[in-house]
């Protein structure tokens, strides 16, 4: 991948993270999100010529929701994508039309709302209906199959208790976090209840510009990985490996040249199998740098409040706070280059990583 | 003081899924031979399970039908101690088997182990114990046709 001649540049972000608030529907939701982050960008809904979504019909629980939704975001009268997967993919998507000329300035948002449905059965109509679904699976059976294949050694159980302590301590001290209220599901062997998400309310937006401002999206990748599961080698990510080294090869960067990671993963494991795929862990020792490492997910990861298909662009949004010094507690002094991950289900198909600097 | 309302909402709908050809042979071999099929990818030499129509790395049709198994190794398992919806009731040991003859892993239900002791039980597991494909007295050509049984 060339790097692009059209520079593009974050002017604003929003997130928010909540449980079950009766005062909003979720357009109502989105459009607050997006109004903050056109409020953190100094510009109004006239400036913007794009917007591009992710979204889910099933999570939202409506159908084509992005009619219901679209508008909420900025859309009307305005080009609009529309992304079913994970929203650091739609980011991508945003980045094309501004590299390609046809738009100057767009939203990115991705919603989720834990509170309006049931995860568990969610997951289990994500599976094809031929071979996956009578056997009922659901994304946590997967994660767990590919976890029994982590923590195979021994070695794994004290970082992995060291690396679940520190993820809850970054998520307790993220000012962002979800502090009250949310669920977990039911862990199958060997997860237990600290390897999990904490399902939430998410709404994340971002203004992405060709207009210089101070943070700039330096790289991006993507890749897919084989549908049927059997196929894949649960023990890698190799979708995810393939993204970040077309993400830092467009960037021009490695991955000790990089001051923060926010990776995503439906679960702890997932989080360290994602480090060592991005590079930033040696193989096996996934565990040990989200254990002891500051740098590794700063924000607490899915312990601060999860929901797909929103969690790739929380990352993202997560390590620009990071770049402009306003992260909080978890502040990694000096940040200056940092690379964020989404992965969508089923298992972490298709990968996008993102790399931003400090403009 | 307004009164915040929720409105609860359901979706329910019917569908047909078309299993072509390739889904359609490999369930009819399930229930009428008890045997397991897959084909030979005519690039990467890869015999992949269950059989498709196309091999998704190479992007290439497949045609050459290849019987493997019975028997297989495990790769890797879950085991499930909550009940889950649509699932049997726990415990439920879920699998990958790579089939003797294979080159990818197929997914199912793994029966017949002692689940009394979780942890026990997988560490039997843990060790990638050889199974069989165990059919049902009266296959429907579903998926659901057979389990995995230890050896």
């Amino acid at each position: 991948m060339a790097v692009a001649d059209t520079p593009v540049y974050v002017e604003g972000i929003a997130l928010n993270i909540g449980w079950h608030d009766a005062t909003k529907d979720l357009s109502e939701l989105i459009f607050d999100t997006v109004t903050l982050a056109l409020e953190d960008a100094d510009q109004s809904i006239d400036a913007v010529d794009s917007v591009v979504l992710a979204a889910h019909d099933l999570v939202d629980g409506r159908s084509l929701s992005s009619m219901v939704t679209a508008p909420a975001a900025g859309a009307y009268l305005r080009e609009e994508i529309r992304f079913s997967d994970d929203a650091a993919g739609a980011l991508v998507g945003a980045m094309t039309k501004l590299e390609s000329g046809r738009a100057r300035r767009s939203v990115v948002a991705a919603w989720g709302r834990s509170s309006e449905y049931n995860y568990d059965q969610f997951s289990q109509t994500l599976f094809d209906p031929i071979y996956g679904r009578p056997i009922g699976l659901n994304e946590f059976v997967l994660s767990a199959m590919r976890a029994q294949l982590y923590l195979a050694t021994d070695h794994h159980k004290e970082q992995r208790t060291r690396a679940s302590l520190r993820r809850d301590e970054a998520a307790r001290a993220n000012p962002r976090a979800l502090k009250s209220g949310g669920y977990q599901s039911a862990a199958p062997y060997p997860l237990v209840a600290a390897d999990l998400p904490l399902w939430a309310d998410v709404a994340v937006a971002l203004i992405l510009s060709v207009e210089p401002a101070p943070i700039r999206v330096i790289g991006a990748g993507q890749s897919s990985e084989p549908y049927a599961l059997g196929d894949r080698n649960l023990r890698a990510l190799q979708g995810l490996q393939l993204a970040a080294g077309r993400a830092m090869t467009q960037a021009g960067t490695t991955g000790a040249q990089l001051d923060v990671v926010e990776v995503d993963g439906l679960t702890l494991i997932d989080e360290a199998m994602g480090l060592e795929s991005i590079g930033f862990a040696a193989a096996g020792h996934g565990l040990e740098q989200l254990a002891d490492d500051p740098r590794c997910n700063p924000s607490g990861g899915g312990a601060a409040g999860y929901c797909p298909p929103a969690m790739g662009l929380v990352r993202i949004v997560e390590s620009i706070l990071q770049l402009r010094g306003e992260a909080g507690v978890n502040q990694v002094a000096g940040a200056r280059r940092a690379m964020a991950t989404g992965s969508s289900t089923v298992a972490g198909q298709t990968h996008t990583a993102i790399v931003v600097e400090a403009a | 003081m307004t009164e915040l309302i929720t409105i609860p909402g359901r979706w329910e709908f019917d569908y047909t899924y078309f299993a072509g050809e390739a889904a359609s042979r490999f369930f009819g071999e399930l229930k009428d031979s008890r045997r397991i099929m897959g084909v030979r990818c005519p690039s990467c030499k890869r015999v992949l399970v269950p059989a498709r129509s196309f091999c998704d790395v190479c992007f290439q049709r497949t045609e050459e039908w290849v019987e493997v198994g019975p028997e297989g190794v495990v790769e890797t398992f879950t085991i499930l101690t909550a009940a889950f919806a649509g699932m049997p009731k726990p415990p439920v040991v879920i699998a990958y088997v790579t089939f003797d003859g294979a080159d990818t892993a197929l997914l199912n239900v793994l029966t017949g182990l002692d689940l009394s002791n979780i942890s026990d039980a997988a560490h039997r597991l843990q060790a990638r114990p050889r199974v069989r494909a165990s059919f049902v007295d009266e296959p429907q050509g579903r998926i659901t046709d057979f389990t995995f049984t230890l050896l």
